[in-house]
């Protein structure tokens, strides 16, 4: 707990401010903290959950103050004050201009006061149309019958792998994912994201019966009861990769991209490498973790095959390895290559794909969206007839089960989710993952603010979350006439495009609504 | 008997099982009135030194102090509430039989026969007894006061901290062995 005094950036929330030079950004305060002084009964439960800076309380004066420009909108004293004496409301801002959005002259004030590249975290958050939200799904009305799904069975397993050419009774099967599921809990490595949270998605996908995805931070020993739903990446920094690890899994993952930032590595900053982090990913406890740009050992289909038949030499063909890669242009050949060089699952991440860490600039102008990635991936799959070799996760913008319905009819046949999984456990959006001091305890490390956070409890609401998911996906399922998820995976006929152009109908490979 | 027990690795530090004490031990048992009304000199903070008693009776009715404190070392907390033990050292150490045992488990105090002689507080080994200075039976005793732990919320199903906690690390339970 802080008193106003001992504010870090030496300014005193009571004394005269002095406007900075070297200190613009600081000079306008993105939100304001309202306090109703008449609510306020000084029980210093927000001065006690603020991690930014934010709030202090003054006991000679017995007075609770705020240092507006240090608010980031995370609202944890709102959610926490026991009597709703606060409420964050946003800055009035600069002038009203359509071209200069607030958010840019800041960045601008930022950079000049700093010379450093912007980091941020979460996903992309500007305004490009979303597809998703320009389709509509088709429903039966008398010609076809509609089915209801709580009289009727619904299939909803999944089976994420390559399939054979064709069907024989004693063929050769290849290892395949069984998800009850289509949803499968994105990457998100330990350091990023702290354990009580990667328990929490491992015991969440233990329940579902589906899968949680280890990220490249390597699988703690805790995590070691949950090796079954365990989905392992190989990433271009290679963290906590041995053949136990390998071998200690469900499948195993080579990422080559991530939606939020295609084409750089990640960057675990130091103060998040904890002891245990440190255990885990195999370096040195204090030091950045940063992974290289491309992958070094893959410079081309050829190489990435090699690794891709290394780790399944490894495993012994027990486990299906899956390429993750960032949405971007060109991504339909792209896949087929993957498909080729013998990958089973093919991972696309769109541009609204979430990070701990990232360059703003890059997060928010890099990528495609994954709805034409995956339209156009399927499509080329099929076209090649190499389709069943695959199947196809799509991750990066899944905000709802409208978005999963879509996304199976333009072909996916699972998805991952890593923005709701953390919004279903308290994350409020303020996309400061990367400062490290989450004050919900999702992507801290801080072990005061880490177990506000707890296992049970993110296991329990992220069961929820895939629970109403499923309810509403059979509903919607049954709407159309369908009892399992195999008969929409790539059925565009049951999708429509709203208010689209000729172009954008035909690269997601759908009708205009009406036809 | 069912207790309040704490989960040291849930408790997050922010005291509102003190916040749900003070209001649930209040005369109103409403918030607001509870820190504003009944007695503004005493913060949260406040609870942990005594004022003086005279100071406080200039506003009437003196907000309730709380029966649980949270103890904290470092990162590491706990809301530290009364045991109710079954062979209660305080009652023992209590020598004119203000604390007692009653019927259903609970250690209570008659709160007219206490002299504030904080031989309870000597005795308890968990330190879940503070002082209370805001009654006193003994006037002629400055500092006097008389003792005070959680009596488990007579007025509740649920103990008002156990049902205010957001990380439910109090949990109200009988771990009696059977």
């Amino acid at each position: 707990m802080s008193t106003y005094f001992e504010e870090p950036n030496g300014r005193v929330a009571l004394g005269l401010r002095r406007p900075e030079p070297g200190d613009w950004h600081h000079g306008y305060p993105e939100y304001r903290v309202v306090r109703d002084d008449e609510r306020c009964i000084r029980c210093l439960v927000c001065v006690r959950q603020c991690p930014y800076d934010c709030t202090f309380y003054d006991p000679e004066r017995h007075a609770v103050y705020n240092v507006d420009s240090n608010c980031v909108n995370c609202r944890r004293c709102e959610f926490m004050c026991p009597t709703n004496a606060i409420e964050i409301v946003p800055w009035g801002g600069f002038r009203e201009n359509d071209n200069w959005r607030p958010w840019l002259i800041r960045s601008v004030y930022k950079q000049a006061d700093t010379g450093a590249v912007s980091l941020t975290g979460f996903g992309n958050d500007k305004e490009y149309a979303s597809y998703f939200d320009r389709m509509v799904i088709d429903a039966s009305q008398v010609t076809n019958p509609s089915i209801d799904p709580l009289r009727e069975p619904m299939e909803m397993r999944t089976f994420v792998g390559k399939k054979p050419d064709r069907l024989t009774h004693d063929g050769e099967r290849y290892p395949n994912l069984q998800c009850e599921t289509p949803v499968i809990f994105a990457p998100m490595s330990f350091g990023a994201i702290n354990l009580n949270f990667q328990k929490g998605l491992a015991m969440a996908a233990r329940e579902m019966g589906t899968y949680f995805n280890t990220g490249e931070g390597g699988l703690h020993p805790d995590l070691r009861q949950f090796s079954e739903h365990a989905i392992v990446q190989v990433a271009s920094g290679r963290f906590g990769v041995s053949l136990d690890y390998l071998s200690n899994s469900a499948a195993c993952e080579i990422k080559i991209g991530q939606g939020a930032k295609p084409g750089i590595g990640g960057h675990l900053p130091g103060e998040k490498v904890t002891r245990e982090v440190s255990r885990t990913r195999m370096i040195p406890e204090g030091s950045d973790a940063l992974s290289p740009a491309p992958q070094h050992d893959i410079y081309s289909i050829e190489d990435l095959r090699l690794l891709i038949y290394a780790i399944k030499e490894a495993t012994e063909y027990t486990k299906p390895v899956s390429v993750k890669i960032a949405a971007v242009h060109n991504v339909a050949a792209i896949a087929s290559g993957i498909v080729r060089a013998g990958a089973d699952i093919v991972v696309i991440d769109g541009f609204r794909g979430g990070t701990g860490a990232a360059p703003t600039i890059i997060r928010d102008h890099v990528g495609i969206p994954i709805e034409v990635a995956l339209a156009q991936v399927d499509e080329r799959l099929r076209q090649e007839g190499i389709r069943h070799e695959a199947s196809i996760i799509a991750a990066g913008g899944i905000r709802s089960s409208a978005d999963i319905v879509k996304g199976l009819a333009l072909g996916a046949d699972a998805f991952y989710i890593g923005t709701a999984a953390m919004i279903a456990v308290g994350c409020t959006a303020c996309q400061q993952c990367h400062r490290g001091k989450c004050s919900w305890g999702i992507t801290t490390n801080r072990p005061d603010l880490a177990r506000r956070l707890q296992p049970e409890v993110a296991a329990e609401r992220l069961a929820n979350l895939l629970r109403g998911w499923g309810h509403e996906i059979k509903e919607m399922l049954g709407l159309m006439g369908l009892n399992s998820i195999e008969s929409l995976r790539g059925n565009r006929l049951k999708l429509r495009g709203v208010g689209m152009t000729q172009v954008e109908l035909d690269t997601l490979g759908i009708q205009q609504a009406g036809l | 008997m069912r207790r309040v027990y704490p989960l040291e690795e849930r408790c997050i530090n922010c005291h509102l099982c003190e916040v749900a004490c003070i209001v649930e031990h209040s005369a109103t048992k409403l918030p607001l009135a509870a820190y504003h009304v009944e007695g503004l000199r005493f913060s949260a903070e406040d609870s942990r030194h005594i004022p003086d008693p005279a100071e406080s009776s200039e506003r009437g009715v003196p907000k309730p102090l709380t029966r649980t404190v949270v103890q904290t070392v470092e990162y590491l907390s706990i809301s530290t509430t009364c045991r109710h033990c079954e062979e209660p050292d305080c009652v023992l150490a209590c020598k004119n039989g203000s604390l007692y045992k009653a019927d259903d488990g609970r250690v209570l105090l008659h709160e007219d026969k206490c002299v504030g002689c904080w031989m309870c507080i000597m005795a308890c080994r968990y330190g879940a007894i503070t002082r209370n200075p805001t009654k006193r039976n003994v006037p002629a005793v400055r500092n006097n006061g008389v003792n005070h732990h959680c009596d488990l919320c007579p007025d509740r199903e649920t103990p008002a901290c156990v049902w205010v906690c957001p990380t439910k690390a109090l949990v109200f339970e009988d771990r009696d062995a059977p």
